[in-house]
């Protein structure tokens, strides 16, 4: 692990816990609807301060707390078309699969990779520090995913080639 | 399967079974490149008629492709073409030899007929690089094949080599990608001072590779297109590929199959991925999973002691 | 490039059936097994990617462990190589390992078909009330992996219903009837209306091909015809006594009375030979007469008690039952239009049987009915036809090749550009060929 990687992952994790300080709170607009007000913005006195943390340029963190719900974004690193491809790939492949993972929304924020979404029904129903345990691992393994993706792809790319010259020997 | 094969396995398989047990047929199926195929019997059921169409025929023609069907299927080849199609066999059951060895290699000399139609501007080229060694001429006749719609081989013989352009285009971005990767590899492979590649590799053809600008041989042609998707592929083939005949065979069957040998492994490696992705999205599932609550159930009952079932 | 042909991909638990539009027959069958290295649990039980093999022959190379594998025939050739294990991908006609299932895929395309998806087509074919998900998934990978041109799924059922059209019994051309699809593990008894499946009518039928093969070889045992056959060839013989020598009969104690009066105008001889050539012993001959099985066996459909104790209802009262849970306005229609698919349909006889059956309960109910309410008026009566065909043993596979070379089937594909439209969720929902005339 890199040096800067720790303390970025723990300024992620110190900041979620603390956002994740929600309540249930009906909306102020449409009698007996309850929606996420990061999503609906319905109202600007139950937004609080969105706040960003960055690693570097590429990488960083946006987190909008609000009073029943908090949306989370991460920006992944992508050095080249490569790992931009592999990354856009693997976000999609996730958020096809929304369904399962109960934070995760199904678009990006605009601007990063890929979004959770996190209300007061998932801090009431799991456990809190599981959630954020949950998203910093992710955090943690998909730059190792995508970079493990690319090796692998590199290593394939060069036995294809490899492959099919050599037939052309025997 | 790394590797892809030259033949046609339903016409292999559909000629092997009707040899044994001759009935009516009439199918219609492909092979790579657009290539089309109908294989039918008329009146008798021992009497198959097999009928190609490939894009490209007219240019093949003029390159020699006729010469080539003679000399490998010499009688079977019939007159009147079907419509619509440009090369018909007629395979009389009856008439193939008796031994299993001889009525096998017929079989499979038939199943090989795109291999071999495909192959005529290639045989074409490696005996004009003879021709040019011994009379020290420079430039043999340029060959283009359009075998797809918007992609295309372009042959060259010269006194020391043969040159073969590829233009290969991907439809998408991330086989554009991907392409790139591979091709980029082909390029590497024989490049020597690359650990532990096997010493064999550097009796393969060169390989150059060129994105968007086509190489210097095909610039001049009219009607290229400049665009990011499109990639030239270049193997310059020395003699030692062609010189013997079974050398030739080898790398007329390999050389012809590379475009969907790219395309095959692109679409391999994407599986690949898809499988890799499938692993890890299930891992990363269990990790969320472990911060669900175990919800208590506990069994209710009603005062008589009967249990309440929901429904 | 669109004058190719759509490629049709019929995959069921037990085989594949494979080819082209417009063909009669599919160019492949083969089962819809996987050998793949590394063990039949070790892998599918984390179903992670393979781990890197150490270095060695070509096959097992760094990076491309994943294109060592067989598909088909050839995975079962290969199941006894050490080091391969076979899969089933496919349970109960649903995809449970899409791994496989991909790899699977990508070699019936690259080296039975040969055909470079880019520019074909396909129609693939589902169970009834397979999730969508699963339509989903399959969607992604052939569009994102194998970037085809355009995906058509249909139910295995509706392409059933079209498949009889072939038969000249048929004279307009609709989706609505019942389906009966018995293939070798799992009879289903599926009402369409209108091309769409009715899901809460549907019922299953424990008993298929290899009930019936198994019922052959029992009661050949009991007549001591087995002893001279060798114990590894008995299933085999018993199968090929099922397929080329039974039929339905219509009564079965008049069918046991013929026998027994002129035993040698009924039974059949069979002759064999041993597959396995063993020391000492060139190939071994064996004969046995073929009797009573002829009829008894396909009879387990009509008297499933000869046969197993714990499922007991005759298949023509499970085609009544399921149309009556149809909704009424369409049960005439289901009534009217009873299709046979699959091979363990294909006895000679069966579909006869099955509609006098059928007629008998029908008939019987309007009586009654007519006798509780003492009506005066009576019931015009309620037709019941059951369409046999030559296509019944790939009907599913032969309804999607009908379909498929439709000029109007492209306009009912999803294309590529509307699946980078709007993404996989497009599958959910398929133009029905219902007004297709």
């Amino acid at each position: 692990m890199s040096n800067s990687l720790r303390p970025y992952l723990s300024a992620v994790r110190s900041t979620l816990t603390a956002a994740l300080t929600l309540q249930n709170f009906s909306s102020q607009v449409v009698e007996r609807h309850n929606k996420p007000e990061v999503e609906a913005r319905g109202s600007k006195e139950v937004l609080l301060n969105s706040l960003t943390i960055s690693r570097n340029e590429s990488e960083r963190v946006l987190i909008e707390p609000s009073i029943n719900s908090i949306r989370m974004s991460i920006k992944i690193k992508q050095a080249d078309e490569i790992e931009n491809i592999l990354c856009h790939k693997f976000t999609r492949f996730m958020m096809q699969r929304a369904e399962n993972f109960i934070v995760l929304r199904r678009k990006p924020v605009p601007g990063y990779d890929i979004s959770f979404l996190i209300t007061n029904v998932h801090s009431e129903t799991m456990l809190k520090h599981k959630i954020v345990d949950f998203i910093i691992q992710f955090m943690e393994e998909v730059d190792k995913e995508i970079s493990e993706m690319k090796l692998t792809l590199n290593a394939r790319a060069r036995t294809v080639a490899e492959s099919y010259l050599m037939a052309f020997d025997s | 399967m790394i590797l892809l094969e030259s033949h046609n396995v339903i016409i292999y398989t559909t000629l092997a079974e009707k040899a044994a047990k001759p009935s009516s047929l009439d199918v219609v199926f492909v092979d790579f490149d657009g290539v089309r195929f109908h294989m039918s019997t008329l009146e008798k059921k021992t009497v198959i008629q097999l009928s190609m169409s490939i894009r490209c025929w007219d240019e093949l023609a003029q390159y020699g492709a006729l010469d080539i069907l003679k000399r490998e299927y010499g009688s079977l080849i019939k007159a009147a073409t079907e419509p619509e199609y440009n090369v018909t066999l007629q395979i009389d059951l009856e008439q193939l030899p008796v031994d299993v060895e001889s009525r096998e290699a017929i079989i499979k000399s038939v199943a090989l007929i795109k291999r071999n139609v495909l192959g005529a501007p290639f045989e074409t080229a490696f005996r004009e690089q003879k021709e040019l060694e011994d009379s020290a001429g420079s430039r043999g006749q340029f060959m283009q094949i359009h075998y797809r719609d918007e992609e295309a081989i372009y042959i060259r013989a010269a006194s020391d080599r043969v040159t073969v352009i590829f233009s290969t285009v991907f439809r998408e971005e991330t086989d554009r990608i991907f392409g790139k990767l591979f091709l980029q590899e082909f390029v590497d492979a024989r490049r020597p001072g690359i650990q532990n590649a096997p010493p064999s590799i550097q009796n393969a053809p060169q390989v150059l590779y060129s994105n968007r600008d086509p190489p210097l041989e095909i610039r001049d042609l009219p009607g290229l297109r400049h665009s990011e998707d499109i990639g030239y592929v270049t193997f310059v083939l020395s003699p030692r590929h062609f010189a013997k005949s079974d050398a030739s065979f080898n790398t007329i069957s390999h050389i012809q199959l590379f475009r969907d040998y790219l395309h095959y492994h692109i679409k391999c490696c994407k599986a690949y991925m898809h499988s890799r992705m499938r692993h890890r999205v299930s891992e990363f599932q269990k990790v969320l999973n472990r911060a669900k609550m175990e919800t208590a159930t506990t069994e209710r009952k009603t005062v008589t002691g009967r249990t309440m079932v929901s429904r | 490039m669109s004058l190719l042909a759509p490629i049709i991909c019929d995959n069921g638990t037990g085989f594949s059936k494979i080819g082209f539009a417009g063909n009669s027959d599919p160019s492949f069958v083969f089962p819809t097994a996987i050998a793949t290295r590394g063990g039949p649990t070790a892998q599918s039980a984390r179903g992670g990617p393979p781990i890197p093999a150490k270095p060695g022959n070509l096959a097992s190379k760094r990076g491309i462990e994943d294109l060592d594998f067989f598909i088909g025939d050839e995975a079962l050739a290969n199941s006894k190589t050490p080091g391969y294990g076979v899969h089933y991908p496919i349970r109960h006609g649903m995809i449970e390992n899409w791994d496989h299932m991909e790899r699977y895929w990508e070699q019936t395309i690259f080296k039975y078909l040969r055909a470079e998806p880019e520019d074909h087509y396909f129609l693939l074919t589902e169970p009834p009330l397979n999730p969508p998900e699963n339509r989903e998934q399959t969607a992604e990978i052939f569009f994102e992996s194998f970037n085809i041109k355009g995906l058509y799924i249909a139910v295995q059922a509706v392409l059933a219903l079209a498949a009889s059209w072939s038969s000249n019994r048929v004279t307009d051309r609709t989706l609505t009837g019942t389906v009966i699809d018995s293939g070798d593990g799992v009879t289903h008894v599926i009402p369409c209306a209108e091309g769409y499946v009715i899901g809460s009518a549907i019922k299953h039928i424990p008993i298929a091909g290899r009930d019936i093969t198994q019922f052959v070889l029992n009661l050949m045992r009991e007549r001591g015809e087995m002893t001279t056959v060798p114990p590894e060839d008995q299933l085999k013989v018993a199968s090929k006594v099922k397929e080329d020598y039974s039929y339905v009969c219509q009564d079965i104690v008049k069918e046991f009375r013929k026998y027994d009066v002129e035993p040698y105008k009924y039974f059949e001889r069979y002759d064999g030979e041993s597959s396995v050539t063993r020391r000492f012993m060139s190939s071994q001959k064996y004969a046995l007469d073929i009797g009573y099985e002829r009829f008894l066996a396909p009879e387990i459909f009509f008297n499933p008690e000869i046969y197993s104790s714990d499922f007991l209802t005759p298949l023509p009262e499970i085609v009544d039952d399921v149309i009556q849970s149809s909704p009424i306005d369409v049960r005439r229609g289901l009534y009217k239009n009873i299709v046979l698919s699959g091979g363990s349909t294909m006895f000679q006889h069966f579909g006869q049987r099955l509609k006098r059956d059928l007629r008998q309960l029908v008939d019987r109910r309007l009586e009654a009915s007519v006798i509780s309410s003492r009506s005066t008026q009576k019931s015009s009566g309620v037709e019941v036809e059951v369409i046999s065909h030559k296509r019944q043993r790939y009907a599913v596979w032969f309804g999607g090749s009908l379909l498929a070379s439709l000029p109007e089937f492209y306009n009912f594909c999803h294309t590529k550009a509307q699946y980078d439209e709007i993404g996989p969720s497009i599958c959910r929902r398929y133009h029905i060929f219902g007004s297709a005339t």
